[in-house]
């Protein structure tokens, strides 16, 4: 049981990590990143590609590995969604997909097909570290799970206390007004994207170490939306129980019901948001009117 | 549409599809065209535009939800496998006419469409995409769970389809029939937009309080334009088992509903012959990338490097396309045949509405 | 529009270029891109140097080797479209993909009469006794004979006692359909079986299914499925301190996944020698891959010794070849694997995957801080 409860906390951890970058670029831009999983697998690449030029730096390889991932969810506002404000939106949700594509392809361009594994590179090991209560779980998740309580809780003191994370706030809950108050929304976009990129890259450089990198990866990320949408699309604190419910439904199913529903059961919780509070736990109710 | 001096002078007039002689004259030679094209082109060219009919029969169903009714759907490819496994299934269980099996998918798909439909209703924009895609991964799992039940480890074989002695196979076969159910289905669509429902749709789609104001039931006419999409759909999809006579889960994954979205937006949403359009673009550009770098000797392992290019290629020219022709090739052709109809005076003509 | 018009003619263009000269034609398709690509893309490298050295050394009875390679990321929808384009004017085709590409491919093979060799993917049924006459399969793992074999391992190792045996399965139906016949199989054998777990192939976190089968008493686990499953799988067993040990398949990643792990408890069986052994066919082709691929020359062993059998049986086809001459000379090839595998090649009428076929296991030993062998090569005989 304490086994249970603690691989649920590793699970959700990953998937809040990229569930908070759904909730970032939605917040700002209202589009759906449908790309954000493959942005995490180019996190873990960076983190590789780091690694390789300087081995046994573990410290480091991931700071670089986290800065590059920033950038790139800069270059990637800049190149191809800026260009896309006006057009539909579902149209700029395409264009995600089409760069998840691209990603993708880049990818294995550099590095090929082949399963790799940072670890070594780097110097590090995985050991398995017992927990109280006959749990096990390994260094890495634990790392996992460090990680995305110390991104939460720095996003919330950003938002809440800095001058630009006020202003994304204000931008995401009443872009009307807060473009009327000189709020300068390319640099909101930008940075929300940037953080975006952050967030999954954490999850990737983490998930490369813990389990392993392929460019495949970026299917994790659709398991995730599942978490940004039952937390609520445009609520970074839903994100959170979010991740916690559905790990736990998916870690459940694998280990009192049909291993096989846990890929469908994300989706499950998800129809099951839809039907009875659209909006999700933490969302904003008028955000369904007004898309 | 047209310039000005041109007046239709009857009922029957303003009712037909194809009203000008020159519109009829370039429909001929369309139909002409693709009657000959099996003397000419080789079985694989013949394959590749069976495949684009078969993709622009999906096209246009989805193009019914999403480019009429502004309902976006994610769970496209859960539709066509929903229709290709009910074929399956038929097929398994003996009844193999496909005056039986290509029905049942349309019950099926029907069916599906009021299931996604109702719930559909309280959802809008991306809210009702992640719901429809959360219902192409439930549906994927239950055909998964049957395929498995059946223990066909590749996929079920489905037999060509027979209507008594008559057994359509072979490639020149499949073109004829495929590409009939496309011009079908283009029928059908573009009828569709011109009836009462059609002009519902898009009432609902432009502005839905309006429309509601109106008199229009809004509930009512969402429904039923899923009842009609996904029931298009499920028949492409049992299409789609009879032409490639099998029926694998593997076949409908994520990405072919990507796709779908892709042909709708690429070809311009809203529109019948965007549809088309994108469905041939969409299909085609993986083979046009081939035939492009086919004549390339690359040495050594550089070789191996133009398949994950060829895969990045169709992703940036699917951006490129997104990002510098909103209104899609449909937008490209408007401009084409406006540039035909103004010439020799030149001046930007104004925007179209849709 | 314009755009479009010069796509179709594009098209139009190379779909009435001429022939080229006369020669063997053979068209492959493989999942050289997509999720499953690193177990296949191998065998398109190997494949392409094999034939470069055949074509540079004045090609087969006097003729060149061309090799039309199509990449189908392992879906079913392009591997149809790629076995319409290749099933023209060729007189072989080539699979090395998933098995969800398999049904299209021998749909075009029968409805065309054109010979299939399967080359880098799990064997189908139709290879084995009584075989279809167009299916022929090289690859060195084949459904059921793989179960039988393992679970005689696992039978041996455990000196003949009654041990529970559990079964890692990845949620593509080949592999589970495989490890359902080996938990029956077990029953059969005297084994104690735990019912298999299905693990998704994109599963975050390998450690509740890991859980199920440690909490059941397994004290062997068999996993056939895709690399990163069974190893996955493995993992999460080791790290909530599982005692037992555990039987994969050695895909082509085997030799750096065990040097990798070092787990003595983490046992590799399959058909093909390791690179490690340093035979002198790994030497030449280790030489001749160089530069030449972007996997290293262990990735090689597969899609090598499908070349090897390509070539012996366009060698007894003769010239001029046509498809139902190569069918008839390949189902009397034979060929000596060189030490890639445990033995020959040998195809019949009715037998189109071998006449014996050979597994061998290899683990980590810390002692010696080495991968080894355990035992030698075992043979089954294919009836």
């Amino acid at each position: 049981m304490t086994q249970v409860l603690a691989t649920t906390v590793v699970v959700a951890s990953l998937y809040a990590l990229l569930a908070a970058g759904y909730v970032l670029v939605y917040r700002a831009t209202r589009v759906l990143n449908l790309a954000q999983g493959d942005m995490m697998t180019l996190g873990g690449y960076f983190l590789f590609l780091v690694a390789t030029a300087a081995p046994g730096e573990p410290a480091r390889a991931i700071a670089g590995a986290a800065a590059l991932s920033a950038l790139a969810g800069f270059l990637i506002y800049r190149l191809l969604m800026r260009p896309m404000a006006g057009h539909p939106i579902f149209a700029a949700v395409l264009v995600t997909v089409t760069l998840g594509i691209l990603l993708r392809a880049a990818i294995v361009l550099v590095y090929t097909d082949r399963i790799r594994h940072p670890l070594g590179l780097l110097g590090l090991a995985n050991p398995a570290r017992p927990l109280i209560g006959g749990a096990v779980v390994s260094t890495f998740d634990l790392f996992t799970v460090g990680a995305a309580a110390a991104l939460f809780a720095a996003l919330f003191l950003f938002l809440r206390f800095s001058p630009l994370g006020i202003q994304m706030r204000a931008a995401g809950e009443k872009p009307l007004l807060a473009s009327q108050r000189g709020i300068n929304f390319h640099l909101v976009f930008a940075l929300s994207w940037a953080l975006a990129g952050f967030a999954g890259a954490l999850a990737g450089i983490l998930y490369a170490n813990n389990v392993r990198l392929d460019p495949s990866l970026g299917v994790l990320g659709l398991k995730a939306f599942a978490v940004a949408l039952v937390g609520g699309l445009d609520s970074l604190g839903g994100v959170v129980p979010g991740a916690l419910i559905v790990a736990l439904v998916e870690v459940l199913s694998v280990r009192y019901g049909d291993p096989l529903l846990a890929d469908v059961s994300p989706f499950l919780c998800l129809l099951a948001m839809l039907l009875v509070r659209p909006w999700g736990l933490y969302g904003t109710k008028e955000e369904l009117e007004r898309v | 549409m047209r310039g000005g001096g041109y007046f239709k002078t009857t009922y029957a007039a303003d009712l037909a599809l194809v009203d000008t002689r020159l519109r009829r004259r370039a429909l001929a030679a369309l139909v002409f065209l693709l009657l000959v094209l099996p003397r000419v082109a080789s079985p694989f060219i013949l394959d590749l535009v069976a495949q684009t009919a078969l993709a622009a029969v999906g096209a246009l169903a989805l193009n019914v939800l999403t480019g009429l009714a502004g309902q976006i759907s994610l769970g496209h490819a859960g539709f066509i496998a929903a229709g290709a496994f009910t074929t399956g299934l038929l097929v398994e269980n003996g009844l193999r006419s496909p005056l039986i099996a290509l029905p049942a998918a349309a019950v099926v798909g029907a069916a599906l469409g009021i299931v996604v439909g109702i719930p559909a209703l309280r959802l809008k924009g991306l809210y009702l995409a992640l719901g429809t895609l959360a219902l192409h991964h439930v549906v994927l799992y239950a055909c998964a769970e049957f395929q498995n039940h059946w223990g066909a480890n590749t996929g079920v074989s489905v037999p060509p389809p027979a209507l008594g002695p008559w057994v359509l196979k072979g490639v020149v076969a499949w073109y004829y029939a495929l590409t009939l159910a496309a011009a079908l289905t283009l029928a059908l669509s573009v009828n569709l937009r011109r009836s009462r429902a059609g002009r519902a749709w898009m009432a609902i789609r432009d502005r839905e309080i309006a429309a509601e104001s109106v008199g229009i039931d809004v509930a009512r006419y969402k429904v039923l334009a899923f009842v009609w999409s996904s029931a298009i759909t499920a028949v492409a999809g049992a299409l789609f088992a009879y032409h490639r006579a099998f029926v694998s889960v593997e076949a409908f994954g994520f990405f072919l509903a990507v796709e779908y979205i892709a042909m709708i937006i690429i070809g311009g949403l809203g529109s019948a012959l965007g549809a088309v359009l994108g469905a041939a673009f969409v299909t085609l550009l993986p083979h046009v990338l081939d035939a492009m770098v086919a004549g390339l000797r690359l040495a050594g392992g550089a070789a191996y490097y133009l398949f994950p290019l060829k895969f990045g290629a169709f992703g940036l020219l699917m951006a490129v396309f997104l990002l510098f022709e909103p209104q899609g090739l449909v937008g490209i052709w408007r401009r084409v045949r406006n540039w035909f109809a103004l010439w020799p005076l030149r001046y930007r003509p104004l925007r179209s509405a849709s | 529009m314009a755009r479009l018009t010069r796509l179709v003619a594009l098209l139009t263009v190379v779909a009435l270029a001429p022939p080229a000269a006369a020669q063997y034609r053979i068209g492959m398709s493989a999942a050289i891109t997509g999720p499953a690509s690193s177990t296949y893309a191998p065998t398109y490298e190997a494949y392409k140097v094999y034939f470069q050295r055949v074509n540079d050394a004045g090609g087969i009875n006097g003729q060149k080797v061309e090799i039309a390679y199509e990449d189908d990321r392992g879906e079913p929808q392009r591997a149809a479209a790629n076995a319409k384009k290749l099933g023209e004017g060729t007189i072989l085709m080539v699979n090395a993909s998933t098995s969800a590409t398999y049904k299209p491919f021998m749909t075009e093979s029968e409805s065309e009469k054109i010979p299939l060799l399967f080359g880098g993917g799990v064997c189908p049924r139709e290879a084995f006794p009584p075989a279809s006459p167009l299916i022929f399969c090289s690859t060195s793992f084949g459904s059921k004979w793989d179960s039988r074999f393992a679970l005689g391992f696992i039978k041996e190792q455990s000196g003949g006692k009654k041990v529970k045996v559990g079964f890692a399965a990845q949620d593509i139906p080949l592999s589970r359909i495989e490890l359902e016949f080996a938990e029956q199989l077990a029953k059969e054998m005297g084994l104690d079986p735990i019912p298999v777990v299905v693990v998704p192939g994109n599963t975050p976190d390998f450690t509740p299914f890991a859980q199920k089968l440690k909490d059941a008493g397994a004290e062997w686990v068999l996993s056939w499925a895709l690399w990163h499953v069974e190893v996955g799988v493995f993992e999460a067993l080791q790290r909530i301190g599982w005692p037992g040990r555990y039987l994969l398949y050695g895909h082509q990643q085997t030799q750096d996944e065990l040097a990798r792990l070092k787990a003595p408890s983490l046992h590799a069986f399959g058909g093909n020698t390791l690179f490690m052994e340093n035979l002198p066919i790994h030497t030449e082709i280790t030489g001749l891959v160089k530069g030449q691929t972007t996997h290293p020359p262990h990735y090689m062993a597969e899609g090598w010794v499908s070349a090897m059998v390509l070539e012996a049986a366009l060698k007894k086809c003769g010239w001029p070849c046509s498809r139902d001459k190569l069918a008839a000379a390949m189902a009397g090839v034979s060929i000596d694997t060189r030490g890639l595998r445990g033995g020959s090649i040998e195809w019949s009428a009715d037998n189109h995957y071998r006449k014996n076929t050979y597994y061998k296991v290899y683990r980590w030993d810390p002692a010696r801080s080495s991968i080894v062998s355990v035992g030698g090569w075992t043979r089954l005989e294919i009836k």
